[in-house]
């Protein structure tokens, strides 16, 4: 069963067109990996889906229920970290997860919960603007897990991250579907992460969905494209490049 | 060259539309206050020039001063809102002339403004005025005096904002001094010349022996202020 | 209720009390130190301690408290802009309108808390008066209060109208610009037969009644109501309405 769907989901600014025509499939209780070099249009897409931009064709159900029956119905069910951690700076990391809490109406324990997750617990009474990047990485990491929400939608997590912060990051996602219960969507531009971590992949350059599948699938679909399999990264590499090349042979003709 | 690079750096945000939206407000002022009641001016002696001053100056002097204020706090929001001044501080050039180029803008930008004020100034006094209309000669040198006269406001003020990375900081520091500015500028001829309750003097209204008296003061405090400002970062550097 | 307190946590550290604190102070220690003006007004029949007391709130009503408003405003939507705090609220299953709300209500618990200092000032001010004119320029409390609370009840519909231009201006200085340069013609709007639609001019309206009663010929001894109630509740309604509706739309485009 897909617990989030999309129906030739289309988003453009002007003439520019930041995704197009794209039809997902999110399996619940899956990890997907959302993958796509800078500006492919994976940010666009999961603000679409926290109803932070509207799409401008095409429609999305998340949990069997739309945009128009109101976008809080939806909020309710994902955490979320969007493009740079977004945090108010003159608090503290615990007074910001608090703020998400008391929005949520969640008991005060999920505040030790998350910062405990997400290794900020000796940090939690420092102001937020005083943190490292890896710290308020973490940070917009607990905001979203606070409350065990059933989706969790991550633009980049480990951006920004030290390797050993990576991998204690790559770690915590990867357990949590099984933890929780819930379904996991994160984007990343690099393949050996999300081959690291995700269940399903989905491909994406400049707006357009390129493969959609499990990694399994990906694999296969490699070997029969002829891409180099035993090597992913450069499968995707030539994917990307192929789907350039392509693009700009159209753009002269 | 630093001229036009402050300007480039203004654009799109909202510089231009704010001094010419004040600029037209202040400008309004007179007209507003003419066309609503003329009678109680056209009814009294004397020239067209002075009555216009008297009734109006105040509140187009408070609107430009706070222009200043707010074109200063914009100018230096600008720089450390994404950490501008950090990239232009590796570049190899003078920080005080990142200042100077600053207040050059500014001046710029209030010339402009008393322009737009002048010509207001001057079409009330042909259309309310006909028969005792001023010359054009007073106007010129009137303006001219405020314009030094609001020298050291502007500097003081793009000093403050200088000092502060929260323009909300500078922008409360300079809208309180605005308002102690027009408190204090009907008092003794000293306490009247400081940054923000200069610019309420007038030329007619001022003694022809004092004129002179105030161009220097107001000169020297504006030298006074940029000296701060250079003495500022220096020790910033030193010190950071 | 929640909402409030949310907003209430997020202008922690952020020094706005000095913005309330400090013009205050301003306002009564000068005019303390200048009270020996009080007793030259005999002749338009105003005692030397209701002048002192007019001419301080004067300065409030008209310039400071409006100014401190001003400032408040444009905190209030900077600490949310700074760094994408917003971003994450509007992430969250958070109604735009309630939040809205929420921040008018904070607003006007600023302002009340401005009043308060005012008159804590008065009376330090009158006191220091009393004490360097050998006169007691003490008025009593509920005078006080009263003349305090009408203040405050005229800068409601300012305030209204301060906040809507927050909402629908993004750039901080223009919004601020633009609501400052509306303060400074409030005396001249005052003198014509529009005051009651400008309502910048209430807070000063409202004391120069007083001030007409108490001194002579200065200026009207009655209040006009009507068309006063209506127009300011109806800006009021109107401007908290738009904002509502407006924001967070810039941001979820």
């Amino acid at each position: 069963m897909n617990i989030i769907e999309t129906k030739q989901l289309t988003k453009s600014y002007g003439n520019f067109t930041a995704v197009s025509d794209m039809n997902l499939h999110i399996p619940k209780g899956h990890i997907y990996g959302f993958l796509g070099p800078n500006g492919a249009g994976k940010s666009t897409t999961m603000k679409m889906f926290l109803g932070l931009t509207s799409p401008t064709f095409g429609y999305f159900t998340i949990d069997g229920k739309t945009l128009s029956s109101g976008r809080i119905p939806i909020l309710k069910k994902i955490g979320s970290l969007i493009e740079a951690p977004a945090f108010y700076g003159n608090l503290t990391g615990e007074e910001n997860l608090d703020i998400i809490r008391r929005i949520l109406r969640l008991p005060k324990s999920s505040i030790g919960e998350a910062l405990e997750l997400t290794g900020l617990m000796e940090h939690r009474k420092r102001q937020v603007k005083k943190y490292s990047l890896g710290m308020k990485q973490r940070l917009g990491l607990a905001g979203a897990l606070i409350g065990r929400p059933p989706i969790l939608i991550l633009d980049e997590p480990t951006n920004g991250l030290d390797p050993v912060g990576i991998h204690e990051i790559r770690t915590l996602i990867r357990s949590l579907p099984e933890q929780y219960d819930c379904t996991v969507l994160v984007s990343s531009h690099l393949l050996s992460e999300i081959e690291l971590l995700a269940d399903d992949v989905g491909i994406l350059n400049h707006g357009h969905l390129l493969f959609e599948g499990t990694m399994e699938a990906l694999r296969d679909y490699a070997f029969h494209a002829g891409y180099p399999a035993d090597n992913l990264e450069e499968t995707f590499l030539a994917m990307i490049q192929t789907d350039n090349a392509a693009r700009k042979r159209g753009g002269f003709q | 060259m630093i001229l036009s690079l402050e300007l480039k750096k203004l654009r799109r945000t909202g510089y231009l539309p704010i001094f010419l939206g004040g600029s037209i407000l202040a400008s309004a002022v007179p007209l507003v206050n003419m066309t609503v009641r003329s009678e109680s001016f056209t009814s009294l002696p004397g020239d067209s020039f002075p009555i216009l001053m008297d009734a109006n100056w105040g509140m187009m002097a408070q609107l430009t001063i706070l222009l200043v204020v707010c074109g200063c706090c914009l100018m230096y929001h600008t720089e450390y809102a994404d950490k501008g001044d950090l990239k232009m501080n590796t570049l190899p050039i003078r920080q005080f002339s990142l200042f100077c180029g600053k207040f050059g803008v500014t001046l710029l930008a209030v010339v402009l403004s008393l322009l737009l004020q002048s010509a207001s100034l001057a079409f009330s006094s042909i259309h309310w005025f006909a028969d005792r209309s001023a010359g054009l000669k007073e106007l010129v040198h009137s303006m001219g005096y405020e314009l030094i006269l609001l020298l050291p406001t502007l500097t003081l003020m793009l000093f403050a904002a200088s000092l502060c990375q929260s323009m909300w900081i500078s922008l409360g520091a300079g809208v309180i001094l605005t308002f102690l500015g027009s408190m204090i500028h009907e008092g003794r001829l000293m306490l009247s010349l400081l940054p923000f309750a200069a610019p309420y003097r007038m030329l007619h209204a001022v003694s022809p022996e004092d004129v002179n008296t105030c161009l220097i003061i107001c000169g020297a405090q504006t030298l006074l202020f940029a000296a701060m400002e250079m003495i500022y970062l220096d020790t910033r550097r030193k010190f950071a | 209720m929640n909402e409030f307190k949310i907003e209430l946590i997020k202008i922690r550290r952020s020094h706005i009390f000095w913005i309330l604190l400090i013009p205050a102070a301003m306002m009564w220690i000068p005019s303390a130190l200048n009270a020996d003006v009080n007793f030259r007004m005999n002749d338009i029949g105003i005692s030397p301690e209701h002048n002192f007391f007019i001419q301080g709130f004067m300065g409030m009503a008209w310039f400071m408290i409006p100014a401190a408003l001003i400032i408040c405003t444009v905190l209030l939507n900077q600490t949310e802009r700074t760094n994408k705090g917003f971003l994450k609220m509007l992430s969250l299953p958070v109604s735009t309108g309630r939040l809205c709300l929420a921040k008018f209500l904070v607003m006007l618990l600023l302002m009340t808390v401005q009043m308060l200092f005012t008159i804590v000032f008065y009376y330090a001010g009158a006191l220091l008066a009393s004490r360097l004119e050998d006169y007691d320029f003490v008025l009593e409390l509920p005078y006080v209060i009263h003349g305090a609370a009408m203040i405050y009840l005229a800068i409601i519909p300012m305030a209204s109208i301060f906040w809507m231009l927050a909402v629908l201006i993004q750039t901080p200085i223009f919004s601020a610009g633009i609501c400052l340069a509306s303060i400074v013609p409030s005396v001249l709007m005052l003198n014509t037969k529009l005051w009651a639609y400008y309502p910048m001019d209430y807070p000063f309206y409202m004391l120069m009644t007083e001030y007409g009663k108490l001194a002579e010929g200065v200026f009207t001894t009655e209040i006009k109501w009507i068309p006063m109630i209506p127009v300011s509740l109806a800006v009021t309604v109107l401007c908290l309405g738009i904002s509502c509706l407006r924001f967070g739309k810039t941001e979820t485009r």
